[in-house]
């Protein structure tokens, strides 16, 4: 009898356990579920396949446009007044490549601030590991022009194609002008799609959050970018003509 | 009519715990509801065959669970799962137990039902 009595007991015992275990795994699973990577993921790559497409699209009309500018050309050549306003229009497009004109249209506004708490509470370990360096700012504007972007800024300087972004100590340096941290760096293009490759699984945001770096995303269809303000100068490079024949 | 009693004390506790298992450790605790399974069948079967060793049943399911539980940490470390060893072994005397107990109680209502 008392034998029966004690494996009632033993047995409620490892009931309780499983009980215990049953329900603390189904919290754990449920939780899961809400943030499923998986299906993240599926989501991720669906939107990169209609980002892809709506590229394709935009490519495909831009040919088209090149073929009628082609055509706009030719037919120029015989009509010398219009070849004037298609000559403006062309710089103007080039002046906006250069990063020489104030621009403005939508896009997403990325701010990178440094791990601030990290720094208080971690008074041993270097600094360092807790601050923006020019490489995370470099990771994010690249990541920035892969997806499509038409201009960048970094805290309102434009950023053209000889501008460099380097840490020159405690701050950092672009187009020879010092700015600190929070960066905010402002970029104009789909705002969807920048967004989406900086939130790619295993891309910059998941390669900077581990720092604590402190990162939001802005979406804005109103983002106005300023131009390049520093002299441009070319002292050593010369525009090579190809030699016909 | 205590072990169900327990079943239901440790499902309530588990849910109003307030800390959580990380989710990395979740195939730990599976294996470990698989140890405490078996261990539940085993020692009904043993139970209602008059069989009870206290200490057997408890060294049994402490045992089983970190050996278990070993296993699939070598598993993880190895990138073999070897914890399907121990799902397999758990698995089928869950089943074996399962089969006796049901025997049992039906061999007893028959017996009653023919008095």
């Amino acid at each position: 009898m008392k034998n029966s009595k004690n494996a009632q007991v033993a047995i409620a015992f490892i009931c309780m356990l499983l009980g215990i275990m049953i329900s603390m795994q189904f919290k754990t699973i449920r939780k899961q579920q809400v943030t499923v990577v998986q299906k993240q993921r599926a989501d991720e790559l669906s939107l990169e396949l209609k980002r892809v497409l709506e590229e394709k699209e935009v490519l495909m009309t831009k040919l088209l446009d090149n073929q009628k500018k082609l055509r706009d050309y030719e037919e120029a050549v015989s009509q010398n007044s219009s070849s004037f306003t298609i000559i403006k229009k062309e710089l103007e497009e080039a002046r906006i490549l250069a990063g020489l004109s104030d621009v403005e249209g939508p896009g997403v506004t990325v701010t990178l601030n440094d791990n601030k708490v990290g720094i208080q509470q971690n008074a041993t370990i270097d600094p360092n590991t807790f601050l923006i360096h020019d490489d995370d700012i470099m990771a994010v504007i690249n990541e920035l022009n892969a997806a499509g972007a038409e201009a960048v800024s970094l805290n309102n300087q434009r950023l053209i194609a000889t501008s460099a972004v380097r840490c020159v100590g405690p701050v950092v340096s672009v187009n020879q002008t010092r700015v600190a941290a929070p960066f905010q760096i402002s970029a104009i293009g789909d705002p969807d799609a920048l967004e989406a490759a900086l939130r790619l699984p295993g891309g910059v945001i998941d390669y900077l959050a581990p720092w604590g770096i402190e990162i939001s995303i802005k979406k804005s269809e109103k983002i106005l970018i300023p131009k390049y303000e520093q002299p441009l100068q070319f002292k050593r490079a010369i525009t090579v003509y190809k030699k016909e024949g | 009519m205590i072990p169900i009693l327990g079943l239901i004390v440790g499902i309530i506790v588990g849910l109003f715990l307030p800390f959580e298992i990380p989710q990395a450790y979740a195939s730990y605790v599976a294996i470990g509801i698989l140890a405490c399974l078996d261990s539940v069948f085993g020692g009904v079967r043993s139970k209602i065959t008059d069989k009870f060793h206290f200490s057997i049943f408890i060294s049994g399911f402490f045992g089983n669970a970190i050996l278990a539980i070993i296993l699939t940490y070598i598993g993880d470390r190895l990138g073999i799962s070897i914890h399907m060893a121990a799902i397999v072994v758990f698995g089928s005397r869950l089943f074996q137990n399962f089969a006796f107990i049901r025997r049992f109680i039906l061999n007893k209502f028959q017996k009653q039902d023919m008095i």
